[in-house]
């Protein structure tokens, strides 16, 4: 028979566990039923958030799985437990099932992954008194018509229920599709009920107690510490008699799993078809040399149905529900490690963007240089109209006079050489001209950080390197190009630059005077920041650069202008040397005027590609860069450590087992059964929410 | 074998061979696209292959068992030999090390198999003589395939076979891992469909052939019962049921003769997927290669309609100098004639006048147009000349300009680089001169055309307006005032002032005409003359902006030989080749595969082509 199996840390602790469950494990259980909850919504809320990580799915990772096909509907008021029938293909789960059931509840064929939907047998009332569909969250339920129906083949995860009047009333039966055939949703099905499940009765034969795909699955059933009742189905017995104990310890060595109890059943389909199949109960572990002989006379096959309402409800309940609970909280393999994912993840992208922030920012050397004669035209309107009494009517006559003289001239020159293209539209074209180059190299950077740039970064950088979307861009860029209103900027830009130097200098009129001499031929260099996430130097390479050669021709053009404003308006120790003398000044000045229109440019070019090709797509780098720091990731990390904590209090109720039977036909029932009876009896008065279950299990 | 035999073999030899040879010719000439690339690192990888296999064209086949743990392959193999070679077990795996048995006459060294990772054994059964006989581990025990695994081990020995024996029981013939592993390992190999543990099992043959056949070709499958059949065996009875024919056929279809045929199947069979692998690669990655070539070809006809636009406003403009063309052609046509001359005169004063203001054509079309004075020939050469001279400053005036060209880079880039193609552009993002030179070219070759038709479309309007009644016409009213004034003068001159009082006696002479006289003549002359200029020319320009709008419709429809990046068009045009290379080379396999690799003959299975409608 079965040997109670005996946590090492019951002995030790037995007398603090009594002490726990006296009066607070009701409400602890309320406790991590809550924290559970909380827990599962968190984790789904952070992984929205950090989508861009592109981390794991949620779908499909064990422990969020047991989240939510075990721990969130099982953690509630009334407990139940689940068994279910479990193993590969064409073994004779559902002959195993069908004898637990009493009936031809699931249909047999001789041919391989029939079962495709799992078949469950609920006891009477259950239904109404609890929503089977929060019970079983993956699968679409159907009440059972015919033994068929689980046979058919459908994308929808179908569970066909009917109810048992036999079993206990806390007590669910499964029987499942296989584990191992070519159809891969039969897996997902099966592992979806072995989640939910409490007890596992794990169909093995010789020929597949050791395949990959079964060892994999027990091997998580053993994880979370579900009790297993072996059945070796179809043995040649006796002669199988010497064999099966060295599979089971194959098996039991490659999946960590401590089975409850071990049955053998005989090859003979006639009995299997009639129903009439015996289980004989085997003891395990058995002592060495274990054959035929050792088998007692009075070995009588045992009913299946019955053990499995002897089982100890509570203590399998309180074991699998803690056994999922540590799986989902195991550094390996549960929630801490997809938050450590997560952060690797999250440290990565920030590597990356601060490698990206610093290198990414374009450096445009040939901006074109604002139209000088522009910039003079602009000047003397505005100082025009800022001109009082006879000084602004001389003016006003010489300019008409001046205008008078030189029509002629420039008619002349216009029939000759055509009509002169005014200089903003030369510097539109120019322009037109540098936002080219400047979103070539754009993309050129682009394409490099696709190269060099991580997996996160790479999907969407290539989205971004389409093809299309350069067209796109580039029919964009020209559309915005061609209806900005270089004058208007101009103008509006001089207006503010010309009153601030109004405010700093008296000598104004000095610098009217020297404007008609100026012909600077800057290139200001300047640089567009993509990346800008507060990481890098970028911050700093903004402000831009004028060429010194450029700045020179300025100076030898430029005749002395009456000094003493220069500082006030350069403003730029780099231009110290000559910031003494008039020159200087002017130059300083044209160099500003240059620099804030061309800031002007650009900053218009940054935004509008930032708008039309690359979106949102910086912030959210950023965001997904510091994730670990976001709150969700704090509440994440919060919920795992209060429900690590809440499991810590009751972690030391007893974590055996399933007393299969108290009577004594077969030999080798310990001490440490009886004594774990004691301890579920005392435990049980203290827990209205485990009542029941005990009380059902004591009945039948 | 007959000579009639051998003759066949030998041309089925060839035919092999000229599959490979044009296999690794196409191999060899691979454009600058990466789908290519990687289609060509594959089948060279499988063409080595191919290469050892030849050489092992003479060794006799090997044949390894294949199936799930516990599905019998060691007890097979025992019965095949009719004695105990190799363990059999109820514990699982039973077979780790892979069990190579051999008949003493053949020498295991020339399988070219690394012997060392075998148990070999030399055993005389009857079934050996033509064929080694390998008991391979599972691939189902083994949850990774990590060094020393059986699923490693495995995978080790299959690419040498060139029949699997693939066992399985009622349990296991749906198992998922067995079923993935012999996908990977199926193609060049023939399969033989063992069902076994016939003792215990039901028959599940048929369930079992219709899960395959989506995927292989199943002629047959055996139902056997191995323990028996090794007792009948050792009872030197000769083995009953499927067994026997299992025997039978191992020992008569596998021999010397059909050796070569088999391993010539199981070679096409490899390069049949390779290829088909290569064009579904092909398939998937073709689309974007085909979205740059339409790029390119909308940037083709873009730049010609600039070009054609640029060319018909300029031609629209310039109508003093259409005129000048025009009048040089007319009076070209006409020859010498009174009107002619006067046309001439007016045409070179308007050219000497024209000099002054442009010192020299400053358009494309202008110079296209200009300068009738020395004849059209003149103009012909002097064009070539300017044209050598400002290809750049045209370019500018022409529409092409460089923010155009940077546009075309961009776009083209991206597709390149959607596209997987290596193709080079500029290391400087802003040296363009490449592209200049190109849009040069370009436009070169559309100003030679455009050229031409400008001759013709002159050619055609002074013949319409030049014709022969408009001719005289003009000539008669122009000759009609010098015929006037020549009688007037004459009048005077030979009559009035001379003659006229000598026969009449009179002597009131009358004076000769004076200066007040000519001048006004003279004037009046160059009215007429102006008038009758003015008039023909205005002539000349009806139709004209008709004529020009037609002209320029049929430059549009004419095409550019080839746009701004001639090399990537070449490398777009020779992928393009390529992949019809490709499937003309899948087809001539497939149909060589259908034609010598028939795999419904006989009782050797193997994978289909394609996955047949389930």
């Amino acid at each position: 028979m079965f040997v109670a199996r005996t946590n090492p840390r019951v002995g030790t602790d037995r007398k603090t566990s009594l002490r726990m469950t006296s009066g607070s494990e009701s409400t602890e259980f309320q406790d991590i039923a809550s924290a559970t909850r909380r827990l599962y919504d968190v984790v789904q809320t952070l992984q929205d958030k950090a989508e861009f990580l592109q981390p794991a799915a949620l779908d499909g990772q064990e422990w969020f799985e047991l989240l939510r096909q075990k721990l969130v509907p099982q953690l509630g008021e009334d407990p139940w437990l689940v068994a279910a029938v479990v193993g590969g293909t064409n073994i004779g789960k559902s002959v195993t099932f069908n004898h637990l059931a009493g009936s031809q509840a699931s249909a047999t064929s001789p041919l391989a992954s029939g079962t495709k939907h799992p078949v469950c047998l609920v006891p009477s009332g259950f239904s109404e008194r609890h929503d089977l569909q929060a019970v079983f969250p993956d699968f679409a339920l159907h009440e059972w018509t015919a033994a068929g129906s689980a046979l058919e083949e459908s994308d929808e995860h179908n569970l066909y229920w009917q109810t048992s009047p036999d079993l206990p009333s806390t007590l669910l039966v499964l029987d499942t599709p296989d584990i191992d055939s070519d159809a891969r949703v039969n897996w997902v099905r099966a592992d979806a009920v072995r989640r939910s499940a409490d007890v596992l009765i794990a169909v093995l034969t010789q020929q597949k107690y050791n395949d990959a795909a079964v060892k994999e699955f027990f091997r998580k059933a053993g994880a979370e510490d579900k009790a297993v009742l072996v059945v070796f189905n179809q043995c040649l017995l006796p002669d199988d008699e010497q064999y099966w104990p060295v599979w089971l310890n194959t098996f039991c060595s490659e999946t960590g799993i401590q089975p409850d109890a071990v049955y053998l059943a005989p090859a003979d389909r006639r009995a299997a078809e009639a129903l009439e199949l015996p289980f004989y109960e085997r003891p395990w572990p058995v002592h060495t040399g274990w054959g035929p002989d050792s088998v007692g006379v009075n070995s009588s096959p045992r009913n299946l149905n019955q053990d499995l309402s002897r089982l100890k409800f509570r203590e399998i309940r309180i074991r699998t529900l803690r056994g999922s609970l540590k799986q989902v909280l195991d550094t390996t393999d549960g929630v801490p490690r997809h938050l450590k994912q997560l952060r690797l993840a999250s440290d990565e992208l920030a590597t990356a963007s601060k490698r990206l922030s610093s290198d990414a920012v374009l450096k445009i050397r040939d901006w074109p240089s604002p139209p000088n004669a522009s910039f003079v035209e602009e000047i003397r309107i505005w100082w025009k109209a800022r001109q009082q009494g006879w000084a602004k009517k001389i003016n006003t006559f010489y300019d008409t006079v001046g205008t008078g003289i030189t029509w002629p001239f420039k008619k002349a020159r216009n029939a000759i050489q055509g009509e002169p293209v005014p200089p903003i539209d030369k510097y539109r074209e120019a322009e037109w001209s540098a936002i080219l180059t400047t979103v070539e190299e754009l993309f050129d950077k682009l394409q490099w950080m696709a190269e060099s740039g991580n997996r996160m970064i790479k999907p969407q950088v290539e989205a971004v390197l389409q093809a299309s979307t350069r067209t796109q861009l580039i029919q964009t860029l020209k559309k915005h190009h061609a209806s900005v209103d270089f004058d208007a900027e101009l103008k509006s830009m001089i207006a503010t630059e010309m009153a601030s130097f109004s405010e700093d200098s008296p000598q104004l009129f000095e610098f009217y005077r020297q404007l008609h001499n100026v012909s600077a031929a800057v290139r200001p260099m300047t640089s567009v920041v993509l990346f800008s996430l507060g990481m890098g130097p970028a911050g700093e390479a903004v402000a831009p650069l004028v060429a010194g050669a450029a700045a020179n021709a300025v100076v030898h053009v430029v005749a002395d202008v009456a000094g003493g404003t220069t500082a006030a308006v350069a403003g730029e120790a780099a231009l110290s040397t000559v910031a003494g003398q008039g020159s200087g000044m002017l130059q300083a000045w044209f160099h500003r005027l240059h620099t804030v229109f061309t800031q002007c440019r650009v900053d218009w070019l940054t935004n509008l590609i930032r708008e039309e090709l690359l979106g949102n797509l910086p912030e959210q780098m950023q965001a997904a860069a510091n994730l670990p720091s976001s709150s969700e990731y704090q509440e994440v990390t919060a919920a795992v450590d209060q429900l690590a904590e809440l499991i810590q209090l009751v972690a030391d109720t007893p974590a055996s087992v399933a007393a299969l039977n108290d009577d004594s036909t077969v030999s080798g029932v310990n001490a440490d059964s009886t004594t774990d009876g004691i301890v579920a009896e005392d435990t049980a008065a203290t827990l209205p929410i485990q009542r029941n279950a005990t009380q059902e299990s004591t009945e039948s | 074998m007959t000579a009639h035999e051998q003759l066949e073999h030998l041309a089925l030899l060839a035919e092999v061979d000229d599959l490979t040879d044009r296999l690794s010719r196409w191999i060899d000439d691979c454009p600058d696209w990466q789908t290519a690339h990687r289609a060509r690192a594959l089948l060279k990888r499988l063409l080595e292959r191919v290469h050892t296999l030849r050489f092992r064209l003479e060794t006799p086949l090997v044949v390894a068992t294949f199936g799930g743990t516990g599905t019998g392959k060691s007890s097979l193999v025992n019965a095949l030999v009719g004695r105990e070679v190799t363990t059999v077990g109820r514990e699982r795996p039973t077979t780790t090390t892979p069990i190579l048995l051999v008949h003493p006459d053949i020498e295991p060294e020339a399988l070219e198999l690394d012997l060392s990772a075998f148990n070999v054994k030399r055993v005389d059964a009857p079934v050996l003589r033509d064929i080694v006989v390998i008991d391979c581990p599972d691939p189902d025990t083994s949850e990774t395939s990590a060094t020393g695994s059986n699923l490693a081990i495995l995978r080790e020995i299959v690419p040498h076979c060139d029949v699997l024996l693939y066992t399985s029981t009622q349990q296991k013939y749906k198992n998922a891992r067995v079923i993935d592993e012999l996908i990977d390992v199926a193609s060049g190999c023939r399969l033989v469909f063992v069902q076994t543990h016939a003792e215990l099992d039901s028959d599940i043959r048929d369930d079992w052939k219709k899960f395959l056949s989506s995927d292989y070709e199943v002629p047959e499958m055996f139902f056997v019962d191995s323990v028996k059949a090794l007792q009948e065996q050792q009872g030197d009875h000769r083995p009953s049921g499927d067994f026997g024919r299992l025997l039978d056929l191992l020992s008569s279809q596998l021999g010397a003769a059909r050796r070569v045929e088999i391993r010539r199947a199981n070679l096409i069979d490899l390069l049949q997927e390779a290829l088909a692998h290569c064009r579904s690669d092909y398939d998937a990655n073709l689309p974007k290669v085909q979205e740059l070539i339409e790029t390119l070809e909308q940037q083709r006809v873009r730049l010609k309609e600039t070009l054609t636009g640029q060319l018909c406003d300029e031609l629209l403009v310039n109508r003093t100098l259409w005129e000048r063309r025009l009048l040089s052609s007319v009076t070209d046509m006409w020859g010498f004639s009174p009107f002619s001359a006067v046309l001439r005169l007016y045409n070179g004063l308007g050219a000497f006048i024209a000099s002054f203001t442009f010192f020299r054509a400053r358009t494309s079309a202008q110079m296209a147009l200009i300068g009738a004075v020395q004849g059209a020939r003149w103009v012909k050469s002097r064009a070539k000349e300017n044209e050598a001279e400002s290809t750049l400053e045209r370019l500018s005036t022409f529409g092409i300009n460089d923010q155009q060209l940077q546009e075309s880079r961009l776009v083209i880039s991206g597709h390149i680089h959607t596209a997987g193609i290596d193709y080079a552009m500029s290391d400087d993002r802003r040296d363009l001169s490449e592209l200049r030179r190109q849009a040069a070219a370009l436009e070169g070759e559309f100003l030679g055309d455009a050229g031409r038709a400008v001759d013709e479309v002159i050619e055609e309007l002074a013949a319409a307006s030049g014709g022969w009644l408009t001719r005289v016409w003009y000539e008669v009213l122009f000759l009609a005032y010098i015929v006037f004034l020549l009688g007037r003068v004459g009048y005077n001159f030979f009559w009035s002032s001379f003659l006229g009082p000598i026969v009449s006696g009179s002597n009131s002479h009358e004076p000769l005409l004076e200066v007040d006289f000519y001048i006004p003549a003279l004037i009046f002359l160059v009215i007429w003359s102006g008038f009758l200029v003015t008039t023909f020319t205005w002539g000349l320009r009806r139709g004209l902006t008709s004529r020009i709008q037609k002209f320029a419709q049929s430059m549009a429809e004419s095409r550019l030989l080839h746009g701004l990046f001639p090399n990537l068009e070449e490398t777009c045009r020779y992928v393009v080749r390529d992949d019809q290379q490709l499937t003309t080379l899948l087809d001539q396999t497939t149909s060589f595969r259908r034609h010598i690799a028939d795999p419904s003959v006989g009782f050797l299975g193997g994978r289909r082509e394609e996955p047949a409608e389930s």
